[in-house]
């Protein structure tokens, strides 16, 4: 077990080691980070003097080095650019420094530092809707088979897997928030309860179509499992329905549900980009759009990075997890 | 056996149970859309009535993307911009007619030595938000942190005319040289070559001044960038909080040099998309909006209940369609002025009535010497324009089609609509749509781009802000020019070399009509429109103009409360659009 846990986090750095330095250079294809920055009303004399302060005059492999933390500090604003004794420092990431965003003026891990609890809440209530409402409808569904209820449950599945974010979210703000009032219209709000109270409208909207895969596969799987012997010898015993499905099937038909769970969590930060959009939620997917518009490098990079270990994390939590669940499957 | 039976049993009774089940969910919906709500139509909320300007409440705006720093040496966008309006106060500011009035300095600067000495007295009882009185030393401490090389503020070309700047920024002189406290009270610019834009640069929220205690402090215990989250200004409000990417919340400085009544507090709220904002303000959660969604824009100006709370403003903004003046077929004076002539800008105006205005000169409106009857202003003339491609030797129209580099989906609907209009003269169009990024870095090198959507936006009312820097050779670098037509012309060069040190307004305005008008002839650019503002404000909102410069004025602004709630069956009888 620990052999494959290791194993896997190797590949795992490995992995996103390639896709920082794929999304590095992808940068400075896609234009000049000083340029764009400080945007059309730019004079030739500021983008020369902000690239001398950023090392962006530097050739990009430098750079690149710089930033991974092998190389000297070529950022002549960071503290770290000169050491006391007049060597030059290291300020990359090997040194725990992400580096200070072009346009927000402040280090990254504080630009992110502030979002990134933002988006776990919302990130967390959407699972939590998905976990609620996916499985109660998929067990439902899977209890009362070829009924019209299952027909009723399966239909509205197929909905919400169809329908994306942006359709079902400005839908529900415009009814929920503006017609009703019963929402409020996006934002973040102002203390605890407030910011879950505001959660409340895009997690739902985030949560549709996860819910609808959780309800069928777990509706396929039960249907499944209710057919096993061990589930037929329950029965056979005399054992209530319900006692049957709660302690017999469920536990065996969650096992690719938990496969889905780890390999959701980054689609779930990733996948908020569009609805915290929408709702005006103050995350890391409004502050991820607003940096790749304005190539704020030092903030892609961070934000790729946490993406990068989200999906890493999620499969080995993922694996980890179906292995503890499953005793047939041995990890080697 | 038993199951079959089941199965033959329940066919019937699964298609009734569908029909009645359908019949069930018609009948909530029809009940549902019967009974529900529906939008307002007229304002909400109106005021108490109350005639004289009085304290109290708290005033919400909102705008769209993210405040990035209360910084003002960094603060280089329209929104950092706008909050560190209310924070500080420069020596300099201006009214409602775009004129030049003081703010912390007593009055108008005394200018000597043939316009390159600027003294300046401050105000008696001006002070920070700390409660220290503001000197003339911390005039000069503030420009002298704005053009340190530690800070390497944007700011820094706006001020190089000042002696010695230069040195400074690149650390080689301990001070600048040109900044010279005369007394507590009393401090004068001292610049290489005189320059009326000098003083424009100094209204410039770059130039506000911050408490020098403060920012040594925070600078030392939390680092640079904690100034821009704890700021510490002279402005007629200061802060309480900022919530990133939330809202920055302020209140009424109650020490401000120029008392006035006014809201307590200030929200201003981040992220929120037009869509929203628009929402909310008609639900009367916001209290002044700028920009609404393309919907409510239209839904306001139809509005009678609302005619009286809204204004549209022209934004000191142009678009033009940039013409490589190094490359052909533009290198050919003739080719431009049949382009400028072509181009049927009414149809713009009337694609999105009350968005834009026709523009046929660089100048916006409301910045002289605009002249609505230049002479040689642009528009549509086909008959024109199909003489210039006969003057330029094209009288069957050009073989290769021109490529014009866009911006993105709107601007790609703009040009598609004069798409038609060049294809009259002979003139076919390709559309090359390319990212921000790659559209800044490749049309700022000489010989690319052969024509590009382009633009400007003023960073302060002086015509050289859209001449200077966007039309003189001085402006043409091998990369990052800002001057992206590549267009040269000695004689332009020189007027307005003249026009800049020019201490005489009325001189000084003569010879940029000219220039003007040089512009407008030669056309570099083919001028396209002025874009329109939309403001809406609640009806409890007083004392909101759009402002020529800053547009967002809010430190006018005072509440007429209490607020109270309208029905909305008074607006029926209006009408609703």
């Amino acid at each position: 077990m620990m052999r494959f846990i290791a194993q896997r986090a190797i590949w795992g750095v490995l992995v996103i080691m390639s896709v920082v330095t794929l999304v590095f250079f992808l940068i400075f294809v896609a234009g000049d980070p000083a340029v764009t920055i400080l945007g059309p009303q730019a004079r030739a004399e500021q983008i020369a003097d902000f690239k001398a302060k950023k090392g962006l005059d530097r050739p990009v492999p430098e750079q690149f080095l710089s930033y991974l933390g092998v190389v000297p500090c070529i950022r002549k604003d960071s503290p770290k650019y000169e050491r006391d004794d007049g060597s030059r420092g290291f300020c990359g990431i090997l040194q725990g420094d992400l580096g200070e965003s072009y346009s927000h003026h402040e280090s990254v891990a504080n630009v992110i530092g502030y979002r990134l609890p933002r988006t776990l809440l919302l990130a967390s209530l959407a699972v939590l809707f998905e976990l609620v409402i996916g499985l109660t409808a998929g067990v439902i569904a899977a209890m009362r088979r070829n009924r019209w209820s299952d027909t009723a449950i399966m239909f509205a599945t197929f909905v919400g897997i169809s329908l994306p974010t942006y359709v079902t979210g400005p839908i529900a703000l415009l009814i929920f928030a503006f017609l009703l009032g019963w929402f409020p219209f996006g934002g973040y709000g102002v203390d605890a309860m407030d910011h879950i109270y505001h959660a409340l409208l895009p997690a739902l909207i985030l949560a549709i179509a996860g819910a609808a895969t959780y309800a069928r596969v777990m509706r396929g799987e039960l249907i499944e499992t209710l057919r096993h012997d061990h589930v037929r010898t329950a029965k056979a015993k005399g054992m209530p329905m319900s006692q049957v499905v709660i302690k017999h099937a469920i536990r065996n038909a969650l096992l690719p549900i938990v496969t889905l769970i780890g390999l959701s969590l980054p689609f779930l930060v990733g996948g908020a980009i569009i609805t915290e959009k929408i709702f005006a939620w103050p995350g890391l997917g409004l502050l991820t759009i607003e940096s790749i518009e304005s190539l704020d490098a030092p903030v892609i990079m961070a934000v790729v990075l946490m993406f990068g270990i989200a999906v890493q994390a999620g499969n080995l939590l993922a694996d980890i997890a179906v292995a503890a669940l499953d005793p047939r499957i041995r990890l080697s | 056996m038993r199951s079959t039976l089941k199965t033959e049993r329940q066919r019937p009774s699964r298609w009734v149970a569908g029909a009645a089940l359908l019949l069930i969910a018609g009948l909530i919906l029809g009940w549902v859309i019967a009974h529900f709500p529906t939008a307002p139509i007229g304002p909400r909320y109106v005021g108490a009535g109350h005639e004289t300007p009085r304290s109290g409440g708290t005033l919400i705006f909102s705008a769209g993307s993210n405040i990035h720093t209360l910084d003002p040496h960094f603060a280089y966008d329209t929104l950092s911009t706008a909050a560190c309006r209310l924070l500080y106060d420069g020596l300099l500011d201006y009214d409602y007619d775009g004129n030049m009035i003081p703010g912390l300095a007593a009055e108008l600067p005394a200018v000597s030595s043939a316009g390159r000495v600027f003294r300046f007295r401050l105000r008696n009882g001006i002070k920070f938000h700390n409660g220290r009185e503001i000197t003339a030393e911390d005039i000069s401490w503030s420009l002298h942190r704005l053009l340190s090389k530690a800070i390497g503020s944007p700011g820094y070309p706006f001020y190089k005319s000042i002696v010695g700047a230069p040195a400074y920024h690149k650390g080689e002189a301990e001070r600048i040289d040109g900044i010279v406290v005369l007394d507590d009270k009393t401090i004068e610019f001292r610049l290489d070559e005189a320059d009326q834009t000098f003083l424009n640069a100094l209204a410039m929220p770059f130039a506000y001044p911050l408490a020098k205690e403060h920012v040594q402090k925070l600078e030392e215990t939390e680092g640079r960038d904690a100034v821009g989250r704890h700021p510490v200004g002279a402005g007629p409000f200061a802060f309480t909080r900022w919530e990133r990417g939330v809202q920055v919340e302020l209140e009424r400085f109650r020490d401000y040099w120029a008392p006035r009544a006014g809201p307590d507090r200030m929200i201003f709220l981040e992220n929120i998309s037009s869509d929203v904002a628009s929402a909310r303000f008609r639900n009367g959660d916001l209290d002044i909006i700028h920009r609404p969604s393309k919907v409510n824009r239209l839904f306001l100006r139809a509005s009678d209940a609302w005619a009286p709370y809204r204004a549209e403003a022209p934004s000191a903004s142009v678009f033009a369609l940039g013409l490589n003046c190094e490359l052909p077929p533009f290198d050919n004076l003739h080719v431009r002025r049949a382009v400028a002539f072509a181009i049927d800008r009414s149809k713009l105006e009337r694609l999105d009535p009350g968005q834009v205005i026709a523009a046929g000169q660089v100048l916006p409106p409301m910045l002289a010497p605009y002249d609505p009857e230049l002479p040689s202003r642009q528009e549509f003339d086909l008959d024109r324009a199909k003489e210039e491609m006969r003057l330029a030797g094209y009288p069957d129209g050009l073989s290769e089609p021109i490529t014009l580099w866009v911006r993105g989906e709107a601007e790609v609907r703009v040009a598609q609509l004069f798409q038609q209009d060049l294809k009259a003269i002979g003139i076919e169009i390709d559309l090359k749509m390319v990212s921000f990024a790659t559209y800044l870095k490749e049309t700022g090198r000489p010989r690319v781009a052969q024509a590009a959507f382009t633009g400007w936006h003023q960073d302060f009312p002086d015509p050289s802000n859209f001449m200077d820097i966007l039309f003189h050779s001085r402006s043409i670098h091998p990369e990052n020019s800002e001057n992206r037509s590549f267009y040269r012309n000695s004689d332009l060069d020189a007027i307005l070399d003249r026009a800049r040190p020019e201490v005489d307004r009325e001189a000084r305005l003569a010879l940029y009509a000219e220039a003007n008008a040089i512009l407008a002839e030669e056309a570099p650019w083919a001028f396209l429109y002025y874009p329109v503002d939309m403001f809406a404000w609640q009806p409890y909102v007083k004392g909101f103009r759009p402002h020529p410069v800053w547009l967002n004025e809010y430190r006018n602004v005072w509440l007429d409360l209490p607020k109270k709630r309208v029905s909305q069956a008074i607006y029926q009888e209006q009408g609703a659009p």
